[in-house]
C-alpha cells in the first residue's frame, strides 16, 4: 500500500448560502483548495473525485461536480454515508490513490441543507435515515435520535445538561477566530441552559445550525506528492464502521459502537492510539454526542466524559482540544462538508496555519456519527509519513 | 332478543369527566379497539365470529377499517365485519338482532367513546321493545364531510328526540336514555336518569351498562334526532362482565398544529408491516425462536434466513429512554414523547410514542402498557401502530 498525502485543502464559509447553489458552492471550494497547493495545481493531473454529497438539492451529484468545476473528464464518484458521508468519500479516495491505481485524487463534500424550507427539511431527511414504515411516521426528527441516546447517557452515567453546555460554550469560543464558521459569537452555559428546547434533552444551543457550504482536499500519492508541496499531511489511517439501524435493536445507548469501530480500524491503519492524538474533530451535532464521542474515541474511560470536558482538557489551552474549528456545533453542519471540512481544519493545524493554531501537533483525528447513529468514519492525519 | 356475555367501555383520558374528547393519536377504530379488548378481556375464552362497527366517524370511508380493527382486536383475518353508519338507535337495533359471537362495537368522537358488547348463548337478556324511525335533520353531514347545524335545539327536542319516544308508546318508563342530554333524558326516566358520558353511537352500550350498574332491569331508550329504539333488559342465567376503560379526565395539553408537506406514505411498506405492526406481534425465528420487532429476513441471533413466524408480544413493559420533541414538526401535533421500551419477559424493545399523558412526564423505568393508536395520518391514510400508555392502570371489572 502507497502512503497517501494531503496536499491542498479549502473551504467555502458554512452559513446560509440563500444566494449560492451547489453548483457555485462546489467549484468555490475546489479553486480554493487549488489555490492553497504551495507549488500549484494543474487540474489536468487531478485522475478522479469523489463527492460526498448527502443529498441532492440540484440535481444529479457526480455530474455536478464534473460539470461546475471543469473535470469532465475523470471519473467521479458519489458518495452517500448519512452524516459520515465526508470522511467516507476522503476514505474512497484514499484506498484509490493507496492502491497504486491513482496518483492524484480529488474529494469534494457539500450540502445545501437551506435549500429545502426549514418544514419540508424535517420529513426529507428523515425519509433519508428512518424505517418507513414503522420509524419514520413517529416524528424521530434528527435530535429525538441523537437524544434517545443522550437521555440514557445522562441516566447512566452521572453527566448533566451542564456538562452538555460546556460542549457547547467551549465551541462557540472556538469559532470566534474561525472566519469560515458560521456562529461567531461567545455563550454561556446559563444561556445554554435557558434556551428553548428543542428535543428534551437539547435545548437550542445544544444543536448543530442548519447549514450550506463545501469543503474539498486534494489526496496525491506520496510519489508525487513533492511536486506540489514540500509539507504534506499524510493520510495515516481511515476507519468506517456500522451497527444496526434500529435504535430499538441497539444494546447499549450510552456508546455509538460505529466510532468504536471506526476508531480501532483508523488506530490501527495508523499504528497509533488515542492517546497520541494531540488534536481532533470530533462529530458534535448535538453536545451530548461529543460526550459520549470522547469514550468511543478512546480520549477517556466510560462515563469518564463529564469529567474531561469540566477539566478544560479539550479546549484550546488544554492538553487534547477538540473542535478547534467551532465543530458542527458553532461551525456549521452541512452533511457531506462536513466531515471534509473537518480535514481541512486538521490539515491547517498540522501545517501551522490555523486559526487556532496549537504549538506544532503530530496526530489528528477527524470524526463523523450519522444517520440514525448507525455510521462513523474516522480519519487520522499527521506530519509524519510513518 | 340476544345475551350479553360482556360489556366493555372505554374514554380517552382528555377533557372534562362527562365530556371527553379523543387524543391527536385516536380515532373511531382506535376507540372501538380499545373497548373491544376491554369486553373480550372480561372472558377467559371469548367466542367471536362476527363483528359489526356502528358509528358516524368511520376514518376511512372506501375501505381499510375493518382490517384494522380486527388486527388490534386480536381476532383472525377471516371474520365478517360490517361498518354501519348509525348512532345510537341503530347500535340497540344491531344489538338485539345480532346472533350469539357477534361483537358489536360503537365509537363516537365528540363527546369521545366507545363501547363494546359481546353477544353470547348466555347472560344480560336485551329484548327489543319499539322503534320509530324519523326524519328531523337538525345536525346535516354529507359526502362532503362539512357539518352543519340548524340551530333549533327546543324544535330539535320537542319535534325530534320527545316527540320519537312519545310515538313509541312504552308501557313503563324507562330507566336511563341515551344520546339525550341529563335534562332532557330526566323528564322522561322513572328516576334520576343516570348521565352518560357520551351521545352517539357508543351511548347506547353506555346506557345498557348504566342500567347493569344500578343492579336494575328495565327499558333503556336511544334517541338521534327523531328516531328512537327502545329495549328492555332482564336477568339471564349467567352474569354479564362489566369491564371499563375510563381513566379519570385530564384537561387536553396544549398541542401545536404546524402546516407543511404531509407524510408521505408507502404502502407497500405499510402492507409488509400490516400484521405486525397492528396485531402487536414479532418475527420468531424459525430455527432458534429469537424474537424480531420488525420481523426481518435474517435472525438477529443466528443469522438464519429460513424463516419466521409471527408471535405475540407482551403488552407491558418498562421505559429504556425517553425524549420530548417540542420544535414544531409538519403534520404532528407538538410537543410529543418518544419512548423505547424494553418489553416484560422477552428480549425485544420497541420505539414508540408515548399517549395518553401529557408530553414530558415519562422517564425511565416508567411502566405502562402497548395500546393501540393512530401513529400518524399520512397522506390521509391512518397509520396505526402502538403507543406506550404510562399509567399503568388495567380496566376495572365486575360480574354484574
Amino acid at each position: 500500500m502507497r502512503r497517501v498525502a494531503m496536499v491542498g485543502a479549502g473551504m467555502t464559509e458554512f452559513k446560509e448560502h440563500f444566494d449560492l447553489g451547489i453548483k457555485e458552492l462546489v467549484p468555490m471550494a475546489v479553486s480554493e483548495m487549488a489555490a492553497s497547493v504551495d507549488k500549484g495545481l494543474d487540474r489536468s493531473d487531478i485522475e478522479a473525485a469523489w463527492f460526498g454529497e448527502l443529498t441532492t438539492s440540484d440535481g444529479f451529484p457526480a455530474g455536478i461536480l464534473a460539470d461546475s468545476c471543469g473535470l469532465l473528464d475523470i471519473p467521479v464518484t458519489r458518495v452517500e454515508n448519512a452524516c459520515a458521508t465526508g470522511n467516507d468519500a476522503v476514505r474512497n479516495a484514499m484506498y484509490a490513490v493507496a492502491s497504486g491505481i491513482v496518483d492524484v485524487a480529488l474529494v469534494v463534500g457539500a450540502d445545501k441543507v437551506r435549500e429545502s424550507s426549514s418544514r419540508s427539511t424535517f420529513w426529507e431527511w428523515a425519509a433519508l435515515t428512518r424505517d418507513v414504515a414503522w420509524d419514520y411516521p413517529l416524528g424521530l426528527v434528527a435530535p429525538a435520535n441523537f437524544a434517545l441516546h443522550a437521555a440514557r447517557y445522562l441516566h447512566e452515567s452521572g453527566a448533566t445538561r451542564e456538562h452538555m453546555a460546556m460542549v457547547a460554550v467551549k465551541n462557540h469560543r472556538h469559532a470566534l477566530t474561525n472566519p469560515k464558521a458560521q456562529l461567531r459569537f461567545e455563550i454561556t452555559v446559563e444561556q445554554v441552559l435557558r434556551a428553548p428546547t428543542v428535543v428534551e434533552p437539547f435545548g437550542l444551543y445544544d444543536c448543530t445550525p442548519q447549514s450550506d457550504g463545501a469543503a474539498a482536499v486534494l489526496l496525491v500519492s506520496e510519489e508525487v506528492a513533492d511536486r506540489y508541496t514540500d509539507r504534506p499531511v499524510w493520510v495515516r489511517g481511515v476507519g468506517l464502521g456500522l451497527d444496526r439501524v434500529m435504535h430499538q435493536h441497539k444494546q447499549d445507548m450510552t456508546s455509538f459502537p460505529p466510532t468504536v469501530k471506526a476508531a480501532r480500524a483508523a488506530y490501527a491503519m495508523a499504528g497509533i492510539g488515542p492517546a497520541d492524538i494531540d488534536v481532533a474533530e470530533v462529530h458534535d451535532c448535538f453536545s451530548a454526542v461529543e460526550l459520549i464521542s470522547y469514550e468511543d474515541l478512546g480520549f477517556c474511560d466510560r462515563f469518564g466524559a463529564a469529567a474531561l470536558v469540566e477539566s478544560g482538557a479539550t479546549t484550546f489551552e488544554g492538553s487534547r482540544p477538540v473542535n478547534l474549528s467551532g465543530g458542527l456545533k458553532a461551525k456549521g453542519h452541512p452533511p457531506g462538508a462536513t466531515g471534509v471540512s473537518q480535514n481541512v481544519e486538521l490539515f491547517e493545524q498540522l501545517r501551522g496555519d490555523a486559526h487556532n493554531q496549537l504549538d506544532t501537533p503530530t496526530y489528528a483525528l477527524a470524526h463523523n456519527i450519522g444517520g440514525p447513529t448507525a455510521v462513523s468514519a474516522v480519519t487520522i492525519l499527521s506530519t509524519e509519513k510513518d | 332478543m340476544s345475551h350479553l356475555a360482556a360489556l366493555g367501555t372505554y374514554l380517552p383520558t382528555w377533557g372534562e369527566e362527562q365530556d371527553r374528547r379523543p387524543g391527536p393519536d385516536e380515532d373511531a377504530v382506535t376507540l372501538a379497539v380499545a373497548a373491544g379488548r376491554a369486553a373480550l378481556g372480561c372472558l377467559d375464552e371469548p367466542d367471536v365470529d362476527q363483528v359489526v362497527l356502528v358509528s358516524r366517524d368511520l376514518p376511512l370511508l372506501e375501505g381499510g377499517n375493518a382490517a384494522a380493527l380486527l388486527a388490534g382486536l386480536g381476532l383472525p383475518a377471516d371474520l365478517p365485519v360490517t361498518e354501519q353508519v348509525g348512532g345510537c338507535p341503530a347500535t340497540l337495533d344491531v344489538l338485539t338482532a345480532a346472533a350469539p359471537g357477534t361483537l358489536v362495537l360503537a365509537a363516537d368522537l365528540a363527546p369521545a367513546g366507545a363501547a363494546a358488547a359481546l353477544v353470547g348463548a348466555d347472560g344480560l337478556e336485551v329484548l327489543p321493545c319499539a322503534r320509530r324511525v324519523g326524519s328531523l335533520p337538525v345536525q346535516s353531514r354529507g359526502r362532503d364531510g362539512v357539518a352543519r347545524d340548524y340551530e333549533d335545539a327546543r324544535l330539535g327536542w320537542d319535534r325530534g328526540g320527545l316527540a320519537a319516544v312519545s310515538a313509541l308508546d312504552l308501557a313503563e318508563k324507562p330507566v336511563v336514555v341515551a344520546g339525550a342530554t341529563a335534562r332532557q333524558a330526566g323528564v322522561l326516566t322513572q328516576g334520576p336518569a343516570p348521565a352518560l358520558p357520551v351521545t352517539g353511537a357508543s351511548a347506547a352500550l353506555f346506557a345498557l351498562a348504566a342500567l347493569a350498574d344500578l343492579g336494575e332491569t328495565g327499558v333503556a331508550v336511544a334517541v338521534e334526532q327523531a328516531s328512537a329504539t327502545a329495549v328492555r333488559t332482564g336477568r339471564g342465567t349467567t352474569r354479564l362482565c362489566l369491564a371499563r376503560d375510563e381513566p379519570a379526565a385530564q384537561s387536553p395539553a396544549t398541542l401545536r398544529e404546524t402546516p407543511g408537506p404531509e407524510i408521505a406514505i408507502s404502502l407497500a411498506a405499510y402492507a409488509r408491516a400490516f400484521d405486525a405492526k397492528l396485531r402487536w406481534e414479532a418475527g420468531a425465528c424459525d430455527a432458534c425462536g429469537t424474537l424480531a420487532l420488525p420481523p426481518r429476513l435474517r435472525c438477529l441471533e443466528c443469522g438464519s434466513e429460513e424463516g419466521w413466524s409471527l408471535a405475540p408480544l407482551p403488552r407491558t413493559g418498562s421505559v429504556y429512554t425517553a425524549v420530548t420533541v417540542h420544535v414544531p414538526v409538519p403534520g404532528l401535533p407538538t410537543p410529543y414523547s418518544l419512548a423505547i421500551v424494553e418489553l416484560d419477559g422477552v428480549d425485544v424493545r420497541a420505539l414508540v410514542k408515548v399517549t395518553g399523558a401529557p408530553a414530558g412526564g415519562t422517564a425511565i423505568g416508567d411502566r405502562g402498557r402497548l395500546v393501540l393508536r393512530r401513529v400518524a395520518l399520512r397522506s390521509g391514510i391512518p397509520d396505526y401502530g402502538y403507543a406506550l400508555l404510562p399509567i399503568d392502570t388495567d380496566p376495572t371489572t365486575e360480574d354484574i
